[in-house]
Parts: structure tokens; C-alpha cells; sequence
């Protein structure tokens, strides 16, 4: 149950995106069509829930004073990063080698998942609540699959208002970032819920 | 008649050399009167049913709650301070102390959002959206009766700015206009908007012995009222002993149906005398309301009913885990409390905000009650719940729509491949949706 309620909070509740307001850059870049969007999100959830339990057993049986007693916490930032960059490499061949079009379509921003901060977030956000493996899965899928949510809904409203007469100084970057924040507010609809508390397993 | 209205378009601004005043006389007019200019060429559907009428009907299917709401604000009032217990007595009273309410709210509610509407169809040189009458008409019955203008001015100019002048006016926002105004409130001051207090409107405090607090204009209704005999404002009534002002949701959160009905019966939350938003207590006017919609064929049914069958089913899966007071209301009694049939029929189906798919309306329906339950009762933050599912479903129906047309699209094309086999007649091109 603590599985799914960690996963219930990390996707809906404690929405990477709307909420704590991470991972913006490719977020705002690559909601342009849903299907590239569809694409990226897809690979946010794959390198989050890959990522973040390799972190957990690095930072639980390498750094955090497991050999020798050493306190190597200090070495976190660029482990973690190495760890994403490489998952990323991976999930950049696989892209590449199953749908060519949407390698060419997401370009530049598949490798810059790797500075996505939502990801490096995620782990990050691991280590201070101090989530145990299973945790850190279910955080990790769950923040990739809110991550994911937002972004393809934001680009079927970018699709839809297309053909807006919208105001010509808020055209692109300007209304994607009115539409996050009113997003931001329909999201706050769920916050303030703790699974938790409801099903008694804390 | 066509005298008159010669004279009248003989005034007719210019529209080059005072562009607003040919914005405000057009809007005007065409609110008034079906404008002359007919198509003239090609082949065109002419019918008198446009816009304009369209949002006409929405209000006047909403008019049975103002007349409540109205009188409403008074028996809240009244009730507070043991007066007048029978919804009949001191009628006069209460309908002239909710319309002292009332009218201000509707007032500040028009002159904000029209102003801000005008001068966007002046600058932008097109003729007055007519959005703002539904939204402007739907914003006072959500509002509580107690709520100072200058809130309500800030929310309005808010919703309709950022909510929809930015996405380019009328027809084109994502989030529906009066729930973005009522959740702007809500989000700046959530201490005042979500207690117990704002629902009675006129009084010092809700603690016993607090006086009613009476502004401008009671002493000339007690003129009026004095003069034809009849009872009048008493400004040194007090609260009775016991009154909490507290409306079925926060007392059914606090200890479920039984503390609900200790203080309410079902009647009476059915048919609307207890406190809460101006417009949504009475629930059989309003579904008045609805079957007006649905019958003029402005609102979709769909989305009403599957909404319906959403916040059924939520709530009857709650009603079997039963873990906290509130999940174990009997389901049928959820309807009761709260504003359900006010989202329902008003706010769920404004077709701009929906999914406009048929198959997309359904999910979007049942969503939004399946949402909307759990928000209420499971989320200790927000009293209720229809506004931010709805909120949160606008910002999803766009998505919806775009699967439900690409699962036809798919579909479509295997038909067509697999005709394509056997016959050589093209297949139908039009998407069902």
C-alpha cells in the first residue's frame, strides 16, 4: 500500500511540474504537440523510475558511510548526474533506433533530460525524506508519470489555442506560462490529501 | 415601431471616429434587437438562434435561483438570529435584505467584467463578446453573500483577463470564467472563504449574542416598511444560542449524516433554506434549470449524466470503505449537500470549457464527479469539491478530445483499409464524434 500511495502523492498530489515547479525547461519547450510530448514524457517516466532506485543503492551502500565509515555524501551531486547521463545515453539509442521521427522531433532536449531538473530533483528529494528502495521506485514512476500528465495536457491546450486569437506579445513562451500557472491552480485540487492517513499505514 | 427604430439607428456611433462608443452602442443594440445585416452570398443557415440568444437562454434558465438566492440571504440571516423561522414569515424582510445583498454583487460582478470586455472589443476593433452575460450571471450565485466587493471586483477582473482576454476572448478559454473567479478567492483568502462565517450575510460575528450588523439602506427599507404597516429591520436582534452557521458539508466532514441532520433536515437541504453560496441551495429550481438546458439543446445531457453516475459510483465505493465519518453518508444523501446540481447543470457543460467529443463528454462527465467526490470528502482541505474537478478536468478535456479523435482517426482508417479490400467505394471521410 505504501507503494501506491507513494506513487498516488508523487503524480497527482505533489505534482513535479505544477507543483513544485521543476523539470520547466523541456516542459515548456517540447509541449508543442502532443505526440512529441507524449514521446519526452514517456522517457521522463522511464529515466526517473530507472534512475531513481540505482541512486537509492548508491547512496545507500556507496556513499552514505558504507565503506570504511568514509562519509563520501559530498560525491552525491556528480553520481547522481553520471547516473542520469547515462540512462539517458540509453534511453537517447532506443529512441533513436525504435522511431527515428520522434528522435528528430524532441532533438535537442532528449539529451538535455539529463539537466532536467525534475529528475535530479526527484533524487535529490529521495535522500531528504529518506525513502527506502520500494519508496524511491514508486516515487520515481510516480513523479515521471505526473511530470508526464501535465506535460501532454498542456500540449493539447497549446494545440487547441493554435487558432486563438490570442494577443500577439503573449503568443508562445507568454501563454504557456499563464496556462502552467492555471494549471498550477486546477492541480491544487488534490493537494492537501494524505493517502497515508486515509488507509492507516503510517 | 420602425420609426423608433430608425431614431434609434440614427444615432449610431461612428465607427472610425469614437470606436468605443460604437462598440457600447452595437453591444447594446444587438442585445435589444436581432441585427438587420443578412448574408448575402453562398449558402448560409440563417437562424435566430446565435450567440447572443444562446446566452440569454443560460441565464433566464438560472433566474428561479436568483429569485431563491435572494430570499435565501435573508432566512439565513433571519434564522441566525432566531427570527422568523417559517420560510414564509417576514417574506418582505428578507426579500429586501438579500436583494441589499444581492444587487451589489451583481452590480460590481457586471461593471467590472463588462467594463474590462468593452475595452477589449474597443481596442481590438471587434464588436461586444457576449460571453461575459453567462459568466457574469453565473459568478453572484457562487459567491457567498457576506463576500466584500473589492474581492469580487479583483476575482472577476482576474478570471477574465488572465482567463480569458489572454487566450483572445470569447469561446476561446480553456477554464471556465466564473469557477476561475470563485477559486481566485478562494486560493488568496482561504482563512475567511472556507469557515463557517461567510455563508450568513449581516451579522458581527456567528457566536451567540453577537449583534446584526446592518449597513446603508435598512433604514430606508424600515421607512417603506413602517409606512405600510408591516415589521421592520431590528438592529438589536442577536445570534441565538447554539447557531454555528456551519453548512451540512463542514458538519457532515466533522461527524457524518447524524451530525448532519441534527441541525438540517433532508427537506430542507433538498429544497435549499440553509446556508451556502447564493445560487446553489435549492436543488429543484435548479434542476429546472437543467431541463430547460437540456431541452433548448444548449447543455449536453451527457455530461449531466454521466456526471450523475460519476459522483454516484465514487461515492458508493466510499460508502464501502467507510473509513472516516464523512465516506459513510449514505451515497443518495451526497446530493444532497453542497452545490453538485449547481456544477452540474451550470458549470460542467459550458461547451467551450467541455470536451466537445461525444465519447470525450462522458469521460470528462464522469470524471469530474468521480474527482469531485474524492475532493470532498477525502480532502480535509476544501470543503467542496465541483469546482477544482471541474477546473481540473477543463485543463484535461482538451486531451481527451485529442485521443477520443485519434481513436477514431485509427479506427476509421482500418475500416477504410479494410474496405478498401473489397470494394472500391472510398470510405466515409467525416469522423463520427
Amino acid at each position: 500500500m505504501d507503494f501506491f500511495n507513494i506513487f498516488i502523492k508523487a503524480a497527482f498530489i505533489d505534482n513535479l511540474v505544477l507543483a513544485y515547479f521543476l523539470g520547466m525547461c523541456s516542459y515548456l519547450a517540447v509541449s508543442k504537440t502532443v505526440k512529441t510530448a507524449f514521446g519526452l514524457g514517456l522517457a521522463v517516466i522511464f529515466v526517473l523510475g530507472i534512475t531513481m532506485p540505482i541512486n537509492w543503492l548508491i547512496n545507500t551502500y556507496l556513499l552514505d558511510g558504507a565503506i570504511n565509515g568514509l562519509d563520501l555524501t559530498f560525491l552525491r551531486l556528480i553520481l547522481f548526474i553520471a547516473v542520469i547521463a547515462s540512462m539517458v545515453q540509453l534511453v537517447e539509442m532506443v529512441i533513436e533506433k525504435i522511431s527515428p521521427a520522434l528522435y528528430n522531433s524532441l532533438g535537442i532536449f532528449l539529451p538535455l533530460i539529463t539537466v532536467n531538473c525534475a529528475i535530479l530533483g526527484g533524487s535529490l528529494f529521495m535522500v531528504a525524506r529518506e525513502y527506502n528502495f520500494t519508496e524511491s521506485l514508486a516515487f520515481g514512476l510516480g513523479g515521471g508519470f505526473g511530470w508526464f500528465l501535465a506535460i501532454i495536457a498542456i500540449a493539447a491546450i497549446r494545440e487547441k489555442i493554435k487558432y486563438s486569437d490570442v494577443p500577439p506579445a503573449l503568443r508562445g513562451l507568454g501563454m504557456a506560462f499563464i496556462l502552467t500557472g492555471l494549471m498550477g491552480i486546477a492541480f491544487m485540487s488534490l493537494m492537501g490529501i494524505d493517502p497515508a492517513a486515509l488507509t492507516g499505514t503510517k | 415601431m420602425s420609426s423608433f427604430l430608425d431614431k434609434v439607428k440614427s444615432i449610431e456611433p461612428d465607427k472610425k471616429k469614437s470606436p468605443f462608443l460604437h462598440t457600447l452602442y452595437d453591444g447594446f443594440f444587438t442585445f435589444l434587437y436581432a441585427p438587420d445585416e443578412v448574408t448575402k452570398d453562398g449558402v448560409h443557415i440563417r437562424d435566430g438562434m446565435d450567440l447572443k440568444r444562446t446566452m440569454v437562454m443560460v441565464v433566464l434558465a438560472m433566474q428561479l435561483c436568483y429569485v431563491f438566492g435572494s430570499i435565501n440571504i435573508g432566512h439565513q440571516h433571519f434564522a441566525a438570529l432566531g427570527m422568523y423561522d417559517s420560510f414564509v414569515d417576514g417574506f418582505h424582510l428578507k426579500l429586501a435584505y438579500g436583494l441589499m445583498k444581492l444587487i451589489p454583487i451583481f452590480i460590481v460582478t457586471h461593471v467590472v467584467g463588462l467594463g474590462i470586455e468593452f475595452w477589449y472589443a474597443a481596442k481590438k476593433g471587434h464588436a461586444i463578446e457576449e460571453g461575459f452575460l453567462v459568466s457574469g450571471a453565473l459568478i453572484p450565485l457562487i459567491m457567498p453573500p457576506d463576500i466584500p466587493l473589492w474581492w469580487l471586483a479583483m476575482a472577476v477582473a482576474f478570471a477574465v483577463i488572465i482567463g480569458k482576454e489572454a487566450f483572445g476572448g470569447t469561446g476561446m478559454n480553456i477554464l471556465n470564467i466564473a469557477l476561475l473567479a470563485r477559486v481566485f478567492i478562494f486560493f488568496a483568502y482561504p482563512t475567511t472563504i472556507s469557515g463557517d462565517e461567510v455563508w450568513v450575510a449581516g451579522l458581527a460575528g456567528t457566536e451567540a449574542g453577537s449583534p446584526a450588523d446592518y449597513g446603508w439602506g435598512v433604514g430606508f427599507f424600515n421607512w417603506i416598511f413602517e409606512g405600510m404597516g408591516l415589521s421592520t429591520f431590528d438592529a438589536r436582534a442577536t445570534v441565538v444560542d447554539g447557531y454555528t452557521g456551519a453548512t451540512p458539508l463542514s458538519l457532515a466532514f466533522k461527524g457524518g449524516w447524524e451530525n448532519v441532520t441534527a441541525v438540517y433536515t433532508p427537506s430542507q437541504m433538498w429544497w435549499g433554506g440553509i446556508p451556502g453560496s447564493i445560487g446553489e441551495t435549492n436543488k429543484p429550481f435548479i434542476l429546472v434549470g437543467a431541463g430547460l438546458l437540456i431541452a433548448l439543446g444548449i447543455a449536453s445531457w451527457r455530461v449531466m449524466l454521466s456526471m450523475l453516475i460519476g459522483a454516484a459510483v465514487c461515492a458508493m465505493l466510499l460508502n464501502v470503505w467507510g473509513a472516516t465519518p464523512f465516506m459513510t453518508v449514505p451515497w443518495y444523501y451526497q446530493f444532497y449537500m453542497g452545490s453538485f446540481f449547481f456544477a452540474m447543470a451550470f458549470m460542467a457543460t459550458d461547451p467551450v470549457t467541455a470536451a466537445s467529443t461525444t465519447r470525450g463528454k462522458w469521460i470528462y462527465g464522469f470524471l469530474i464527479g468521480f474527482i469531485g467526490m474524492i475532493i470532498r470528502v477525502l480532502n480535509p482541505a476544501y470543503p467542496e469539491g465541483w469546482m477544482l474537478a471541474i477546473l481540473l478536468l477543463n485543463v484535461f478535456a482538451p486531451l481527451i478530445d485529442h485521443y477520443v479523435l485519434e481513436g477514431n482517426i485509427s479506427r476509421r482508417l482500418k475500416q477504410a483499409a479494410a474496405n478498401s479490400g473489397n470494394t472500391t467505394t472510398p470510405a466515409p471521410v467525416t469522423a463520427e464524434h
